[in-house]
This record gives C-alpha cells, sequence and structure tokens, in this order.
C-alpha cells in the first residue's frame, strides 16, 4: 500500500503542480490564482505575504547524534518491508518531544497537531508522566496478574470512576484492536447472538477480526470477516440525510429486520470517527440507535479510542456528547499518552460471562503502564485538560470557520473540543474531495512548522488532534499557517 | 463446559481428603513448614535491598480487583502474593521477602527484572521522545529491526512491531491466508497462541476457547513424547497432519502453526522429526510455516537462540513476543520479503508497533543476551537443573516426567507412574510450599500438573541447586 500510495502521491502531486503551475517555496511570491477555484473577494491579510512564527517555547532539544533521515529510511525499506507507509515526500526523523512540539534532527521545532494521531493525551514526555513511568520502571516491569500489585488496581479504580452507570469492571490489554476485539468477543457471548453491526467509515482496528468491524477499504484486506455488517454513516456533511439522525436510524432498524435473525450482538462506533476524518455522528443518532438495538437483544459498544480522556472538552467521553451510556466502552491510544495500553469497561453483569473460561493477557496490566495511566487521568484533572479543550478547542473552530469564509476550499469544518477536522474541496457544491490540494497544503504545512493528519476515504480532511496543552497561540499560529499556505495555492 | 475452580477451594478440598484417607505417597504431616525460618534449604544470597514498601495492603488491593477487575481474574496461591519490586532473577513482596523467581512473569523477564542496561535504555528514551507513530522516521525501530532480523536464519528479514504475541499470531495467520489465498490453518492439539479470534482459533485446549465461531482452523494429534500415542516418532505424528490436508481440506491450505515447545500446554517438547515431516507437507499444500516463539525464542532453549532451530527447520514466519522486550509490551513478526508484500495490497498499520520506547528496550534485550552469555548460561545452567530435577524423579514416584530444553522445563507430577494420571492437586499443594520456601514457579498442562520452570536467564547453579533442594524438601514431608 505504501508504494501505491507514493505512487498516487506523486502523481496527484505532479497533476498539481502541473495545474497550478507554482513554486514550491514562495516566501514572498505574489499571490497565485487557481484556474479552477474563484479567487476570494476578502482582502489579503498580512498573514499572506509572510510566513507566520511558532509560538515560543522554552526548551532546548538534546543535540542528537543518531542515525540522518535517509540512513533511517533505508534500513525501513529493508528490514521494515514495503508495507510500511510514512507522511511526506521527504520523511521527518523525529528524535525528540516536549509537550505539544515535536523536534527533528536538525533540532527543528514543529507544533504537533497530530498527537501521534491522538496518542499523545497530555504532551510528549509530560514531567508526571514520565516520573510516573521512570519509578515504576526502576522497581518492576512486570510480573503478570498471577500476582497481585497495586498499580493494576488502583488504575482500574480510577477508570471506572470516570464512568458513568454501572460501567466498572475494567479489562486491560495492550491496544485499541485487542480492547475492540475483547469487546466484540463480550458482545457474542453476552448475547448468543453473532451478527455484529458498525459504521460505514468507522475505524475500529487492524487485526483480522477488528477488519471486519473497520468500514473503509484502504484498511480491509480481503478475508473472512463473519457476521458483521456496515450500516449508512450518519454524516452530516456527506451523508444523504444531512443531520437528520432519525433517517439513519431507521436504516440500522431495517438492516435488523431484513438482514439478520431479529437478534444481533451488538452495535459499535466511535462518536467522532477519527481516520474516517473526523466525522461527528449526526446529533441525536446513537440514542435511537442504541433503544434499536438492545430491542433486539444486542448490546452497545462505544469506541473512545480516540473521543475519550476529556479531548472533545464538553465532556469526559465522546459517548457523553450524544447523551447515551453504552454496555461497553473501549479505549486505548491516549490512555497512556503513548504507552501500549487499551481498556475495555463494562457492567459486571456482562463480563461474567467471561468467566466461563480463561482469558488471559500476558503484558495487559502490568505496573509500568498501569502506573503511566493512572498518572494520564491525575494530570487531565489536575491540569483541567477536559475545560482548556473546550477554551481552546472553540477559539480554533471559531478561527476555522473564518479561514472557510474566505477560501473556497474549505469545505467543512467540523468536530468538537481539540478533536477537529477540516474538509477541502474543489467544488462547494459538488463537494468535490480535493484529494491534491491536500497533499499540497500538507506539505506546506510542514515546512511552515505545522504537523497535521491526514483522514477520510479521499484522503482530504487535515485532522486536528493534538496534545492536550496545546494553547490558543497554538492555534492561532496553525490557522495562519494555513492561510498562508492556503493563499499561496 | 469445564469449570474453572478456583485454586483455593481446591487446595482446601485437598487438605480435608488428606486427613481422610491415604494416598499413594504417606500422609502428609497436618501442620507444614510456614516459613522457611530454620527448616529447609536456603534461598542464595543476593546482595540487594527493596526500598520500604509503603502502598496498598494485599487485601486492599484483592477487594478492588474484585470489584474493578474481571471476575475471571485468578493468582496462583491460596494467599496470592503481593509482588512489589523485582531485581534479576528474585522478586519481593510487599514485607521485603525475596523469592527465587523461577517462572520469569511467565517466561517473560528473560535479561532479569529492573535490569540495568534495560532500565536505563527505557528511561533515556522515554525522556527523549514515548511516541510518534511510524508516519514519521525514528531510529530505534530500523535499529532494532536490523538486529533483530539479523538473528534470523534464511530469507526472515522483514519485521512487523505489535503490542503482544496475540497480535504478532493474529498478523502472522493473516498474512499466511492472503498470501496463500486459502482459508486453512493448522494448529496442534494442546497449543496456545493468543486469545483473539483468529488465535483463540489457533489455541487448542477448551479452558482457553469460548463458544464463538473460530473458522478454518484443523487441530492435529499433539506429537507429546509423554503421553502421545506414537511415543517419540516425530514422523509417525506427521502422517496425521497430512491426512487432516487430504481430508479436511481443499488439498491446498493457508499454513501451519506451531511452538517449538509448548509452554501453556505444559513444557511438551514436539516429538523429534516431527517439524521437518510437517514443513515438508505444509509446502506440498502450498502452505506456509509460522513458528511461534512467544516463549522458546531469545536465547531459553539455550542450545540454540530460537527454538525452531532444535528441530533443524526453517520457517517462512516467526512470531514473537513475551521475553523480547523483557517484560516491556512488545511483540513482532518477522518474514521473507516476499511474503511481508502481500500486506501493500491495503493499508496495515498498528499506531503503538515499533514505538522508539519498546524497540529501545527490544535492542537492549538483545545486547545483554549478547553480553552476558544468557544463551550459554541458559544450556550450562538449564542442563544442569534438568539433571537435578532428573534425580529427583528416579527418587519420586509423584514426578512422572522431566522434560525440556536450557531454562524452559516442565516437571510433569502423576499420581501413577503406569497410568500417568495427573496429580492435580499434589501440584497445587507443592506449588503453594514452594511459595513458603521462597520459589516461585508456574503451572501449566492440559490437567494443571506441570511445574514451568522458566526464569530469567541470569539464573544461576546455586538457584537451581536452591529449587530442586525446595522441591525434595517438600515431597519428601508429603
Amino acid at each position: 500500500m505504501a508504494m501505491l500510495q507514493r505512487r498516487i502521491l506523486k502523481s496527484t502531486l505532479e497533476e498539481a503542480k502541473a495545474r497550478f503551475n507554482f513554486n514550491w517555496y514562495p516566501i514572498l511570491s505574489p499571490c497565485a490564482s487557481f484556474s479552477t477555484l474563484p479567487s476570494s473577494s476578502t482582502t489579503a491579510t498580512a498573514h499572506d505575504h509572510v510566513p507566520p512564527h511558532l509560538p515560543p517555547f522554552d526548551y532546548q532539544p538534546k543535540p542528537y547524534n543518531g542515525p540522518s533521515a535517509d540512513e533511517i529510511l533505508a534500513k525501513r525499506k529493508r528490514f521494515l518491508g514495503p508495507s510500511l507507509f510514512y507522511y511526506y515526500q521527504k520523511p521527518l526523523n523525529i528524535v525528540e518531544g516536549k509537550m505539544q512540539y515535536l523536534y527533528d534532527e536538525s533540532g527543528r521545532r514543529y507544533l504537533d497537531a497530530f498527537a501521534g494521531i491522538v496518542t499523545v493525551s497530555c504532551g510528549h514526555c509530560h514531567p508526571e508522566i514520565l516520573n510516573a513511568i521512570v519509578e515504576q520502571s526502576k522497581l518492576l516491569q512486570h510480573a503478570t496478574t498471577i500476582y497481585l500489585h497495586h498499580a493494576i488496581a488502583d488504575f482500574a479504580e480510577a477508570l471506572a470512576s470516570k464512568m458513568p452507570g454501572n460501567l466498572k469492571v475494567v479489562y486491560f490489554v495492550n491496544s485499541g484492536s485487542e480492547a475492540n476485539e475483547l469487546a466484540m468477543l463480550m458482545a457474542r457471548l453476552y448475547t448468543g447472538s453473532l451478527g455484529m453491526i458498525s459504521l460505514r467509515n468507522a475505524y475500529h482496528g487492524g487485526s483480522s477480526s477488528t477488519i471486519g468491524l473497520t468500514a473503509l477499504n484502504t484498511w480491509k484486506y480481503p478475508i473472512p470477516e463473519g457476521e458483521i455488517h456496515h450500516v449508512m454513516n450518519p454524516d452530516p456533511f456527506r451523508g444523504v440525510f444531512g443531520s437528520d439522525a432519525t433517517r439513519y436510524a431507521k436504516e440500522v432498524q431495517d438492516h435488523i429486520e431484513y438482514g439478520t435473525s431479529g437478534k444481533v450482538a451488538g452495535f459499535i462506533a466511535e462518536t467522532i470517527q477519527g481516520v474516517g476524518g473526523a466525522v461527528e455522528l449526526a446529533p441525536g443518532y446513537l440514542k435511537q440507535v442504541y433503544d434499536i438495538v438492545r430491542k433486539a437483544g444486542g448490546v452497545c459498544i462505544a469506541d473512545e479510542v480516540q473521543t475519550g480522556f476529556g479531548r472533545t472538552g464538553s465532556h469526559y467521553w465522546g459517548f457523553e456528547t450524544q447523551g447515551v451510556i453504552p454496555d461497553i466502552v473501549t479505549m486505548a491510544k491516549g490512555i497512556g499518552n503513548g504507552l501500549p495500553l487499551g481498556a475495555v469497561v463494562t457492567t459486571p453483569e456482562i463480563a461474567s460471562v467471561m468467566a466461563q473460561k480463561i482469558q488471559f493477557n500476558t503484558f495487559g496490566g502490568n505496573p509500568v503502564c498501569s502506573a503511566g495511566g493512572l498518572a494520564v487521568l491525575r494530570v487531565i484533572d489536575k491540569e483541567k485538560r477536559q475545560a482548556h479543550c473546550a477554551d481552546v478547542g472553540s477559539h480554533l473552530i471559531g478561527r476555522l470557520r473564518s479561514l472557510q469564509d474566505k477560501h473556497d476550499i474549505i469545505g467543512d469544518v467540523r468536530g468538537r473540543g481539540l478533536m477537529v477536522g477540516i474538509e477541502l474541496v474543489t467544488d462547494r457544491k459538488e463537494k468535490t474531495p480535493a484529494k491534491a490540494e491536500t497533499a499540497i497544503l500538507f506539505e506546506k504545512m510542514r515546512e511552515l512548522g505545522v504537523l497535521v493528519g491526514k483522514g477520510g476515504l479521499h484522503g482530504n480532511v487535515f485532522r486536528i488532534k493534538p496534545p492536550m496543552c496545546f494553547s490558543k497561540d497554538d492555534a492561532d499560529f496553525l490557522v495562519d499557517a494555513l492561510d498562508y499556505a492556503m493563499s499561496k495555492l | 463446559m469445564q469449570r474453572f475452580t478456583p485454586a483455593r477451594r481446591l487446595l482446601s478440598e485437598f487438605k480435608c481428603s488428606l486427613r481422610r484417607q491415604r494416598r499413594c505417597f504417606s500422609q502428609v504431616a497436618p501442620n507444614v513448614v510456614d516459613n522457611n525460618d530454620g527448616f529447609g534449604p536456603k534461598i542464595p544470597s543476593f546482595d540487594y535491598s527493596p526500598p520500604p514498601y509503603t502502598g496498598p495492603s494485599a487485601d486492599e488491593i484483592l477487594s478492588k480487583r474484585k470489584e474493578y477487575l474481571s471476575p475471571a481474574m485468578f493468582t496462583l496461591y491460596s494467599k496470592p502474593l503481593n509482588i512489589v519490586d523485582g531485581r534479576m532473577q528474585y522478586l519481593f513482596d510487599d514485607k521485603g521477602r525475596r523469592y527465587l523467581d523461577a517462572f520469569g512473569g511467565i517466561a517473560t523477564v528473560c535479561c532479569g527484572h529492573c535490569h540495568p542496561d534495560v532500565v536505563e535504555a527505557i528511561v533515556n528514551q522515554t525522556k527523549r521522545l514515548q511516541h510518534s507513530t511510524i508516519l514519521y522516521l525514528n531510529h530505534a525501530i530500523a535499529d532494532f529491526a536490523e538486529a533483530l532480523a539479523n538473528k534470523l536464519p534464511g530469507n526472515l528479514k522483514v519485521v512487523f512491531f505489535t503490542n503482544s504475541g496475540t497480535e504478532a499470531n493474529e498478523l502472522a495467520m493473516m498474512i499466511a491466508r492472503l498470501y496463500t489465498g486459502c482459508h486453512d490453518i493448522i494448529s496442534v492439539r494442546n497449543a496456545y497462541h493468543g486469545n483473539a479470534s483468529g488465535t483463540m482459533g489457533a489455541t487448542a485446549q477448551s479452558i482457553w476457547k469460548f463458544n464463538v465461531i473460530q473458522s478454518g482452523v484443523h487441530h492435529a494429534v499433539n506429537p507429546d513424547p509423554y503421553r502421545g500415542v506414537f511415543g517419540s516418532d516425530g514422523e509417525k505424528y506427521a502422517r496425521d497432519v497430512e491426512d487432516l490436508i487430504q481430508f479436511g481440506t481443499s488439498g491446498n491450505i493457508a499454513g501451519f502453526i506451531s511452538e517449538a515447545i509448548q509452554g501453556v500446554g505444559g513444557i511438551i517438547e514436539l516429538a523429534p522429526g516431527y517439524l521437518p515431516a510437517v514443513y515438508s507437507t505444509i509446502k506440498k499444500a502450498g502452505g506456509l510455516c509460522i513458528a511461534d516463539e512467544v516463549q522458546a525464542g531469545f536465547a531459553r532453549t539455550g542450545s540454540h537462540f530460537w527454538g525452531f532451530e532444535n528441530h533443524g527447520v526453517v520457517p517462512d514466519i516467526v512470531t514473537m513476543a513475551k521475553g523480547i522486550g523483557n517484560g516491556i509490551p512488545l511483540g513482532a513478526v518477522v518474514t521473507t520479503p516476499e511474503i511481508a508484500a502481500v500486506l501493500t495490497r491495503r493499508s496495515y498499520f498498528n499506531t503503538f508497533g515499533g514505538n522508539p520506547v519498546c524497540t529501545t528496550a527490544g535492542l537492549a534485550v538483545l545486547k545483554v543476551i549478547e553480553k552476558e552469555k544468557l544463551q550459554e548460561n541458559a544450556f550450562v545452567v538449564g542442563t544442569y537443573l534438568k539433571e537435578r530435577l532428573t534425580a529427583l524423579k528416579d527418587k519420586y514416584e509423584l514426578i512422572g516426567d522431566v522434560r525440556g530444553r536450557g531454562l524452559m522445563l516442565g516437571v510433569e507430577l502423576v499420581s501413577d507412574e503406569k497410568l500417568k494420571t495427573p496429580a492435580k492437586l499434589e501440584t497445587l499443594h507443592i506449588m503453594d510450599q514452594m511459595k513458603e520456601m521462597g520459589v516461585l514457579v508456574g503451572k501449566g498442562g492440559f490437567y494443571g500438573n506441570v511445574f514451568r520452570i522458566t526464569p530469567p536467564l541470569c539464573f544461576t547453579k546455586e538457584d537451581a541447586d536452591f529449587l530442586v533442594d525446595a522441591m525434595d524438601h517438600i515431597i519428601a514431608r508429603m
């Protein structure tokens, strides 16, 4: 896929270059004009002519004496296989991180607006979390749960206390894929049914079973998936019913009535689809669907791998933004600020079916990851990260919406808190994905010092999901950089 | 359906039955040694004192576990052990008491608990960069992949990093299925390969298999030299694989997966001659051979670095986890460039896999194994330990079999040597008593009657003596 991706990227970039005919590094060049997009009528701001500057940051990275980017790339090609893809035409050698910034081999600082894919929740090398990890690593890295240890118990208790309803039994695993695998197993055991339902455009994992739940062809290898069906995506921007949740929910009802025995094992969804391009489910959708699924004997699984831990700003968990309480919640990524850790939380009732056999995870709940996870929960509370996400997030979205008024290429700005998506289109009416332009802007942002993410089936959505210590100044810098880059297109 | 009976209940039942009847060994003294003061062998000396423990007590932890963790989560002893500190081959409980760790956190801690080189690597990298994903470059993953590939024979040089053995085996199975276009996979009865949907199918012990669909896996007769119907005749067992293919599949299969020495299954070494014969059969059927090195890999068998090398075969895909990072959550799949190319058909991505901290730790582990000659130590100490255990077997009828290689050893207990009746209760009792004496071993086997001895590879001859002497002391008093 990496080779295919690179070929596509190369050809779209060539195509774009030919079409738009502009220089790669226009510092003070006059504004280029698009042939296909109507030029904006607003007057050019100062940002159009001078590239914006990173907010100041009082930190010096250690000098780097390791292998160069080229050496690493050559080794990767040899020992990590052709399928291991990477960002950017000239890949970035990231050697150090501090809070919301990353440093390359030359010591250059970048604003990390993607957080290692929504994973570094508190900030790179956050001192408190670092301390917890280091101290525990010196005492005991691993012994397994066949012996007692307080770290797993304390962490499970703290996590359970963040959950509503009767969600208080925690299973620790090592990744989001493992968590969703386990959730699916629980659903099937508990209900005695097989059928799972997930949303088109969802991403739930890369293991052979979670590939079945994932619904984006880029990530789906041609293997048998078992009883899994994908329903219409309640996508307010591209969905056929706009934001009409009831119509989308009826789809689920129809699927159950016509496509299953009438009973299902469960339904799983992200509240804001991550890989799918920061798509927030139409308001009111989950409430209706949860009802329908439960009437069909199924359980409701909330995949909080990306939206959890206060990122949405308004609530701690993504599912809370839809006013529902799931039966099973899965999490990973931000749970450990980058530690390999995942979790499944469910009710004692559902957990009891798992007691029929032995289910054991060797690394799951190890002292170091549990200590790190507990530190993350404490930092999020102590530093009031959730409120911060709401604050900075609304500022960021506000500025992006203004940018949308200025640049026609911005088709949609969506999301909540610090989980934001910017969808680029070449035609606002047709919503034609602006793949080539996204690729160019993506590179441009990197040159300007901003590392964003990319998503959506067509790769035309910028995903802005930084460490939650991202500031208003960072937001301004990001938007100014985007403005600058777009004005130069 | 098999019910999972808690150890505590079995143990108390056992103690009651002992007082009621005589068994094949003379009656057990009702007051067994509670702690090791003055009686029996002494733990070898060790110059390290753990910092004082001021955290929650065992009871507090237990009650939190009951409330917030899986109801099926089990512990190994009638009075569960609160382990708070570890150093090399020793563990410490909340009272600062030292134990010999003969289980290694399930064959996972290979260099030693909190080995200074590994800890230093982890700490230094954690302070620099914990996580960024492979979307950006970082030298740690590349250097480790290279070092790992250099340890493997043939054209096995493309590495995929995962976070666990289950993830590694799942990926290996998917790769085999994609590469061949077939779905059928053969694994061996009594195997353990993981607990996700594909791997649960490959795992072949009912206690680990939930009542959910596990498709496309066929289980072959276990080439078990001790309990198997063909004894140690590997080739006879291999014919079962041929039959499975000829009669149970289309004739072409995706692949075959096995451990070189079954871990969870009770340290069962596959009968000699089995793997070469099976590999040949699999290749004829167009399938790939997957070697699960999660427990047997990384110098543990002593004679070789990898378990499969003991059988004289070269697999197409090798999976690893556990010891690869001395306890850090890490797994890997290594295969040939040709096979690896199947994943280019779509995108495969693992968020945490290959992160700088875990790969730095992995590289440190490889360096320690080499620098401290741990493979050689595993061979020397393991051979010595096996000899002493074999002598113990000659002494006590209770010990039915001693097997394994290097520091992956198993001791199977039977109440009848001829019938090989599993001595489950005795196993629990001895295990508990070993802990009281200061030795932590593991348990396994389908009947739960096998001691699994898979310590950190820095285990010494003195440690081996202590372990055997403790076992001797306990069995003598039964």
